[in-house]
């Protein structure tokens, strides 16, 4: 019994290899937690596409901006970044002309953070998957 | 919606579920680690709103 379930979390941690690594990483920064569904943690993964999907869908009916990545000012380009961190979401959102942006809105400002935020948690999330490609985490 | 705090309650609630996923294993640990954290930034949003009243900007 203890010999199974010694068996078992050592194959949970067991590395994922750089090719899974790699693809893990790159799904998970296309879409919020592909890498994770892609590493078969899909409680992991149904939550971080629910949390991180409603987030970023919030921003933008909260008339919030997607930054483009017209690099015109330093913050400006850590906005993109920020806004971008969201994967498909923000392209398809942003080649689609959605996240115009209204700044006489009285909810823009708090719209642009649940933007952003949405893209700094799917970084996070995407390292949290290479970690456990790595395995590094359960 | 347009209500401050209500919205302060959703990117809370968001927030934390994602970081307590990425943080924690086990459901025990996770909702516990998960009321730490909502109560820490609501709990916190608030005092910071309350110090930063008194700022004319």
């Amino acid at each position: 019994m203890e010999k199974e379930a010694a068996e078992e979390i050592r194959e949970a941690i067991a590395p994922a290899g750089p090719l899974r690594t790699l693809v893990a990483c790159v799904a998970g920064l296309c879409m919020p937690g592909l890498g994770h569904a892609f590493l078969g943690k899909w409680d992991r993964a149904i939550t971080f596409f629910g949390s991180i999907t409603l987030m970023f869908a919030l921003g933008l009916q909260l008339n919030g901006r997607l930054f483009d990545p017209s690099l015109e000012n330093f913050f400006s380009i850590l906005k993109f970044f920020a806004d971008a961190g969201s994967g498909l979401l923000y392209w398809m959102s942003w080649f689609r002309g959605a996240g115009v942006g209204d700044p006489t809105a009285y909810t823009y400002d708090y719209a642009n953070v649940f933007i952003y935020v949405a893209g700094l948690l799917n970084v996070l999330v995407v390292i949290d998957a290479f970690d456990i490609a790595l395995g590094r985490k359960r | 919606m347009k209500n401050h705090l209500l919205l302060m309650f959703v990117f809370s609630i968001l927030t934390s579920i994602v970081l307590t996923f990425i943080a924690k294993n086990g459901v025990k640990e996770r909702v516990k680690y998960f009321f730490y954290l909502l109560a820490s930034f609501v709990l916190l949003s608030i005092v910071g709103g309350w110090l930063m009243y008194p700022f004319p900007f």
